[in-house]
């Protein structure tokens, strides 16, 4: 408060200080090193301000700038040089060529620009470039591979899918750890509001997903807390600062920019099936069974169905992969852009039409901005930028229990599923071969699901340099939306046998506005010392409301009103607000420009903690050194050497409302029976309330991240090889955190601060040129990522919490002491163990070791011990390597990626495997077989011995002996090889299009995800039912994956 | 353009940098949920969690450990061949149980005590204990006295059942009984006409308020928790039982059944009605063989009453069959509305009048309280036919086949048949049959087809359930098998 207030005074006099600075206007021209060719586009900056312009087409500038001033001259693939202005009028330079260019300037917290090498921590930038054109929507599935130490799953190929991103692994047990998103200095949700159960539910889009990727300029990954610590609690998991284009660099010349994109999507990565045995049990044809345990086909040649037709018995091998069909996205944008530095504006408009996968789904969007900035001749610079987003997405529910993706799973080999009717014309119930399913297809028209979000986000700002060292800014950014869902389950759906429907609407809004004071002094104390000081102050207000309407018990059929509805009992209507009020600081000192050091500092004030513990302070620290400037290396070899470390903490407040104990509407059940009150009972309506199974805490306290990292950057043979290595070590503390406790206290779980969770690890970005040979160029760049991650620590005497969300009772991902985060407990078989004699299962001979244990009778595996750890989503390391060839305007790029280790619960693929659909279980099935393990033998002296399993099995025993949903067996290594991306650009030659309206015009072809090899599973691994959050590995089924080829082309007028 | 910025614009930082003050942000208040309720929201709600308790998952793991019914598909199947573990009954123990009824009983406790409404405080003491009874009946040991304590006992230790139903004062543990009798002098409290509290009516789902059933009901709860631990405890089963004979006020009638009642709406229904014809697992019980065979060899006339037959005759398995099932689906016999209700409306019996006869008749012979073993056993009888709609004259018919109607034998034979006819009655209650089957082995059952489980034999117990081990250090970190029997269980 007090510091508020001071903020607000010393603004208050810094307008009243005079205008003293004089310009004076500079120009020149800009070449290469090289060959001495001009060099369009060069970014010509004025040092340590926003000012700045670009080269022109024939590589000529002019600026006004303050005098004594120092300008910057930065270009992709060079070197970029800075220059005393002087009195010189005149300033043509030259710039050395590297591969990398590697003190180009980036754009840090609160949208501070920085020269890279002053950095003490790790930033990854993506152009562009790198995301557009990609064959896909959302702009995170198009980072996949590109950054080292973020993790990206997507839930799956299905239009508008969530998809998950964590940065430098989970640092909080039940919080967010999805990274704080900024666009244009816009705090921009991400959230998925996610209503989906394991059993039955729809799969929302994360809200990132309402980014035109066209509109991206440039992307910049904040990995640690040190890097965004000034964006305070919420950038703990990191942060990715999108700057979206503008016209700042059109030098004064309006551009009209046109892409167009059309991409064609197939379902890839579909499991391979036996095509030999049909529809049954145990060798007989069983009209309702979902097995493929029937007859071979040789053995009858038609069969009478559930509803009595005789049908012919035989394989229809694509009976699967016919109920997808080809889904397209067609994207088209046009931006206008103009200006220059100081006064500039673009309109952009950006449409996405994507039909999906499955049939009637799609994801559209339609993106409208405006932006400008305008510096005032007072010397008031006033921006302002404004995006309209209209999301409409329809899909289908998934999971486990009884929606389409539940049953797609479950449909034997002879079953014509693309050919039988699957609606009754006359009751227009389902079709299906089991009674007590529905059919996929009548699914897909039958249960629907669909959002409508419109959202509006943008920013408003104005700057003003009260004095060349002093600037001070005021910007309000706001971003709200609005998510109309209607989830519609026709009379007779799986879930909702009388029909249901569901109106969910969704409302967010969120309001920043932030003081910064920037003051910027050069040799101070010394000289080749300069400082820069920023002051801020940050007042933000975030508002939810959910309101839910559930109509259940539909009486007209077909007619989707939530008028039609009988019962709405278990509708419902949730709203919060949140308010935080930041103040921030943060000192950089630079010395001759080798020598960085940064401090900074955030208090935070927030109104989700108890008010005696509601301001909590977090600090900063940052080093960086470039040892070949300060002793000036001059080598061929050793180019640039960058050495660097930082640390920091950062405070993260709670979510609202956790302080008390509450009560709320009853209900009990789950999937096999349930009620919800009020309760409708002999005519009267009777309400009933219990206490909430979570226990408020009225002392939370903040919880922290601290983190340090160190790292080098190195640059060699005149940078064309640039190494990036980065160790990093954060640990998570005092986590605000929904604790399991003993249900026998009458409480589910309480709400303290507890636990400690430690994230280590190593990124390495090696990015090099290996041939650069007239105008051809290949250009390298690998990433690698390895990040290990504990659970050290929970609450005393607990050893192992499930982590909230959507798991399956049996297969909970788990937090457990001493095991990485997420680990899936649930049912383990028996083994024999050497170690101790007293326990069960002891082998005395040592001979059979942790060797499954097997019932001597019925030669199946003897029962399983439930609360074991099964499963480990965490990755042994992931890799992506891009190779890009480019020749003139041609250029070729290829992106393949790999992810080692980790692992993935698949309920679809152990339902296929014990239902006989999967390949392997056709193979020799007529032949007995023998599961893996050994037999105890009880000697006549009571003591028991082991050997080997000798009991011969059916095929059909065999396999479902292996192992249904709730099993071990469930588990499959996710290691995975993929040629992620390729794509292949031709940018016409300028001298072609002299005579046309174009600037410049390039097309291209680009395919996603073209082909991969999972050595240890059946289909693609990268699935994740859950989409975005923090239960990993788990394929609860939903929709597959897709491969997407495209053509796109793009020109400016 | 001149630079000219009005003072008042000076303030816009001003005001939006002072937003630290106290009431910006005092919002962490929710607009959600009540933060306190009265009793009269908090009664039905845990009445029907002791239902459900009752009625969801644990009976569909009883009927098919009892033969009633026999498992088709998913869950059910798996018992029906003796496999249960940890991973089961996590949903009953924690939202049904411990998080849903009890501890909102504990609430209505606490709530009503303020205001002395002792009608409320009796009622949930009552439940409270047919509730705890329950769960340590399916458990064995289990947190009770150090239960429902919220913060205040992370980690309750867990209780004897031994403890539990007879009480030690060492320890701390209010016996069950003891339970039941201060719930009874609460409701006297609110009998009296000076009574002042607050009184349920309709929010008690059970009674609609009627005191004087609680009354009855407590004490016939007596009588089943005294006949539950008469094998281990027969002095103090007889003497509970003694006193309640002695306080004549039992459930005499069918009309006094401690019942819950369901609605027949989507979201109001009873359970068994939803698992056996709603659900997406609807079809995963079927009537057992071995059961349909018990009931047509007495010729009883409930069979059509308590099961389906679309038709043309009674389509069944047998039990842990694992061959093809029957089609179709739809010539399944199911549970009928004796057990499910019109649509659903239930009710789940928890108590009825026909049990107490069949524990009177036990206890007379085997304990040699008050009473004729043989009036009792055909009150019993009568009773249960009644319920069911048969008519006078098929129960007279019923009564006169020697097999059935007349205790003969030793006291173990006659105890067989007893203990046999109570099984017939509270189809549809799997758990009480589950609870009489562990603790006197009748009606003596072959076990099921492929049944493998630990060691081939019916479960008598479940294994605690994976996050009771994970959370609370005091639950043995080596699951107890379900093959190892509840103390009353064994002799």
């Amino acid at each position: 408060m007090r510091r508020n207030l001071l903020n607000s005074l010393l603004l208050s006099l810094l307008f009243c200080l005079p205008l003293l600075a004089q310009d004076v206007s500079v120009s020149g021209r800009v070449t290469s090193s090289d060959d001495s060719s001009v060099l369009p586009g060069v970014s010509v900056q004025v040092k340590g301000t926003s000012r700045g312009t670009t080269t022109d087409a024939n590589g000529a500038y002019k600026i006004s700038v303050p005098a004594n001033a120092r300008l910057v001259f930065s270009f992709i693939g060079f070197s970029s040089q800075e220059l005393a202005v002087g009195n010189q009028s005149t300033l043509n330079v030259k710039l050395l060529s590297g591969a990398q260019n590697l003190d180009e300037i980036v754009i840090t917290a609160q949208g501070i620009e920085r020269d890279k090498r002053s950095l003490g921590y790790s930033i990854q930038e993506i152009n562009g470039s790198a995301i557009s054109q990609r064959s896909e929507p959302n702009v995170l599935n198009a980072l996949q591979g590109k950054v080292a130490g973020v993790s990206i799953t997507t839930a799956s190929g299905a239009p508008g899918a969530s998809t998950n991103i964590n940065i430098r692994g989970i640092t909080s047990f039940t919080g967010n750890n999805q990274p704080l998103i900024v666009v244009d200095g816009i705090i921009f949700s991400n959230d998925v509001n996610n209503t989906q159960n394991t059993l039955f539910g729809s799969t929302p889009s994360n809200r990132l997903a309402d980014i035109n990727p066209e509109s991206i300029e440039s992307l910049n990954v904040l990995k640690g807390p040190a890097a965004a610590v000034l964006y305070g609690s919420r950038a703990s998991a990191g942060a990715i600062v999108i700057t979206t284009k503008s016209g700042r660099n059109q030098n004064n010349k309006t551009e009209v920019t046109l892409n167009s994109s059309y991409n064609v999507q197939n379902v890839y990565g579909l499991p391979q099936y036996q095509n030999s045995y049909g529809q049954g049990t145990l060798n007989n044809y069983v009209p309702n069974s979902s097995n493929s345990w029937g007859p071979a086909f040789s053995a009858l040649s038609s069969v009478t169905n559930t509803q009595g037709k005789v049908v012919p018995y035989q394989a229809y091998p694509n009976n699967i992969r016919d109920f997808f069909t080809q889904g397209t996205i067609l994207q088209n944008s046009v931006n206008i852009a103009s200006g220059d530095q100081n006064r500039n504006y673009i309109i952009a408009i950006g449409n996405t039409l994507q039909k999906g996968i499955i049939p009637n789904t799609k994801f559209n969007r339609t993106n409208i901005q405006i932006g400008g900035e305008s510096k005032l001749q007072n010397g008031l610079r006033v921006s302002g930028t404004g995006t309209y987003v209209q999301t409409v997405q329809q899909g289908i529910p998934g999971g486990n229990g009884g929606s389409a993706f539940g049953q797609i799973t479950a449909i034997p080999r002879s079953y014509n599923l693309p050919g039988e009717a699957y609606q009754d014309t006359l009751t227009g119930r389902s079709i299906y071969f089991n009674p007590s399913a529905v059919n996929p297809n009548w699914s897909l028209y039958n249960e629907t699901f669909n959002s409508q979000v419109d959202r509006f986000f943008g920013n408003f700002q104005l700057g003003y340099d009260i004095a060349k060292w002093l600037n001070v800014s005021y910007r309000v950014t706001g971003d709200t939306y609005t998510d109309r869902r209607k989830l519609v389950q026709q009379i007779g759906a799986g879930r909702a046998p009388t029909g249901d429907v569901t109106q969910d609407n969704f409302f967010r809004s969120e309001i920043n506005g932030d003081l910064i004071i920037n003051a910027h002094k050069e040799d101070v104390f010394l000289k080749g010392l300069n400082a820069t000081l920023l002051l801020g102050n940050n007042v933000n207000q975030r508002k939810t409301q959910e309101v839910y309407l559930d109509a259940a018990t539909l009486t007209i059929p077909g007619f989707t009103n939530v008028s039609n509805g009988s019962v709405f009992t278990a509708s419902s209507e949730n709203s919060t607000i949140r308010r935080l009020v930041g103040n921030y600081g943060q000192l950089s000192l630079s010395y001759n420009n080798y020598l960085f050091l940064e401090l900074s500092g955030r208090a935070d004030q927030s109104s989700t903690l108890p008010k005696n513990n509601g301001t909590y302070f977090y600090p900063g620290a940052s080093v960086s050194f470039v040892p070949t400037d300060a002793f000036k290396v001059n080598s061929n070899v050793l180019s640039y050497v960058k050495l660097r470390g930082s640390i920091a903490k950062v405070g993260r407040d709670a979510d609202p409302y956790l302080l008390n104990s509450v009560y709320v509407t009853s209900g009990y059940g789950n999937n096999v029976a349930n009620i919800n009150f009020p309760l409708s009972v002999n005519g009267n309506s009777i309400p009933g309330f219990g206490i909430s199974s979570r226990i408020g805490s009225s002392n939370l306290t903040p919880e922290f991240v601290q983190s340090y990292e160190f790292g080098a950057n190195v640059g060699l043979f005149k940078n064309r090889v640039n190494i990036d290595a980065t160790y990093f070590n954060s640990h998570s503390t005092n986590q605000i955190f929904n604790a399991a406790i003993s249900n026998s206290t009458g409480y589910d779980t309480r709400t303290t601060n507890l636990g400690s969770l430690r994230n280590k690890g190593l990124e390495l970005v090696i990015t090099g040129t290996p041939v650069r040979v007239g105008g051809f160029k290949w250009d390298v760049a690998l990433n690698y990522t390895l990040i290990r991650n504990l659970v050290e620590f929970i609450a005393p005497g607990i050893k192992s919490a499930g982590i909230p969300g959507n798991g399956f009772i049996g297969s909970t991902p788990s937090i457990k002491e001493g095991l990485p985060y997420g680990v899936i407990i649930g049912n383990a078989n028996s083994r024999t163990q050497t170690t101790d004699p007293t326990a069960a299962n002891y082998d005395a001979s040592g001979q059979y070791n942790g060797q499954y244990l097997i019932n001597a009778i019925t030669g199946a595996f003897a029962p399983t011990v439930a609360n074991s750890v099964i499963s480990n989503p965490q990755a042994r390391y992931t890799a992506g390597l891009t190779n890009t060839f480019s020749y003139k305007g041609l250029a070729l790029s290829v992106l393949v990626d790999t992810r080692q280790g980790g692992q993935l619960l698949s309920f679809g693929a152990a339902a296929q495997r014990s239902s006989g659909a999967l390949y392997a279980t056709g193979i020799d099935r007529d032949q007995p077989r023998i599961l893996p393990g050994v037999i105890p033998v009880t000697a006549a002296d009571g003591t028991v011995s082991y050997k080997p399993n000798n009991i011969q099995i059916p095929a059909q025993t065999y396999w479902q002996g292996i192992g249904g949903l709730q099993s071990e067996a469930t588990v499959f290594d996710a290691t995975v090889y993929r040629v992620r991306e390729a794509s292949l650009n031709y940018t016409l030659p300028k001298g072609l299009l002299n005579k046309t309206p174009f600037g410049s015009i390039s097309v291209g072809v680009s395919g996603r995800n073209l082909f991969f090899y999972a050595p240890h599973f059946i289909a693609d691994p990268e699935l994740n039912t859950q989409g975005a959050g923090n239960i990993q590995g788990l394929d609860l089924q939903g929709p597959p994956n897709t491969r997407n080829f495209g053509v796109n082309l793009r020109a400016t007028l | 353009m001149k630079f000219i910025l009005p003072k008042k614009y000076l303030l816009v930082p001003l005001v939006l940098g002072m937003g630290a003050c106290t009431n910006f942000l005092d919002v962490n208040q929710t607009p959600n949920n009540p933060l306190s309720v009265p009793p009269s929201v908090l009664l039905p709600a845990a009445e029907a969690g002791s239902a459900f308790a009752n009625s969801n998952e644990l009976n569909r793991f009883t009927s098919v450990i009892v033969q009633h019914l026999a498992g088709a598909n998913n869950g059910p199947a798996t018992y029906d061949v003796y496999q249960t573990n940890g991973g089961d009954f996590g949903n009953q123990w924690r939202t049904e149980i411990y998080d849903g009824a009890l501890i909102n009983y504990q609430k209505v406790i606490q709530i009503a005590d303020v205001t002395n409404s002792k009608a409320y405080t009796g009622i949930a003491k009552i439940m409270k204990a047919y509730t705890f009874a329950l769960a340590t009946d399916v458990w064995g040991d289990i947190p009770y006295s150090q239960a429902l304590l919220g913060e205040g006992n992370l980690q309750p230790r867990l209780d004897k059942q031994e403890d539990i139903y007879k009480g030690n004062t060492t320890l701390g543990i209010q016996s069950l009984f003891d339970l039941v009798r201060e719930g009874e002098k609460d409701l006297d409290v609110a009998l009296a006409a000076n009574y002042s509290g607050l009184k349920p009516t309709n929010d008690d789902l059970i009674y609609g308020g009627d005191l004087n059933k609680w009354k009855a009901a407590g004490n016939t709860l007596l009588l089943k928790f005294a006949i539950q631990i008469s094998n281990k405890e027969p002095k103090l089963a007889a003497s509970v039982i003694n006193e309640v004979l002695t306080g004549n006020k039992y459930i005499t009638s069918n009309s006094q059944d401690l019942n819950q009642p369901f609605g027949g709406a989507v979201g109001s229904q009873d359970p068994v009605y939803t698992w056996t014809y709603v659900s997406l697992f609807r079809d995963d019980l079927i009537l057992s063989t071995r059961y349909l065979n018990l009931l047509k060899g007495l010729s009883d006339p409930r069979l059509p009453i308590f099961f389906t037959k679309p038709a043309a005759d009674y389509v069944t398995i047998d039990n842990g069959f694992r061959g093809v099932l029957p089609t179709p689906i739809s010539s399944w016999s199911r549970y009928n509305t004796y057990v499910t209700g019109a649509n659903g409306v239930g009710p789940v019996r928890l108590a009825t009048n026909f049990q107490r006869a069949f524990i009177l008749a036990e206890a007379a012979i085997r304990l040699g309280t008050p009473g004729d073993p043989q009036k009792l056993y055909e009150e019993g009888i009568t009773a249960s036919m009644t319920l069911a709609g048969v008519t006078p004259t098929q129960i007279t018919a019923y009564l006169a086949n020697p097999a059935v109607g007349t205790l003969t034998g030793t006291n173990e034979q006659k105890i067989a048949q007893i203990i046999t006819q109570k099984y017939i009655a509270f189809t549809g209650n799997s758990l009480e049959v589950w609870n009489d089957l562990r603790r006197t082995g009748y009606p003596t059952q072959l076990p099921a087809q492929n049944a493998a489980g630990i060691d081939g034999t019916r479960p008598v117990r479940a294994v605690y359930i994976n996050e009771e081990i994970q959370r609370n250090p005091n639950f043995p970190q080596t699951p107890i098998q379900s093959n190892v029997p509840v103390w009353w269980a064994t002799k």
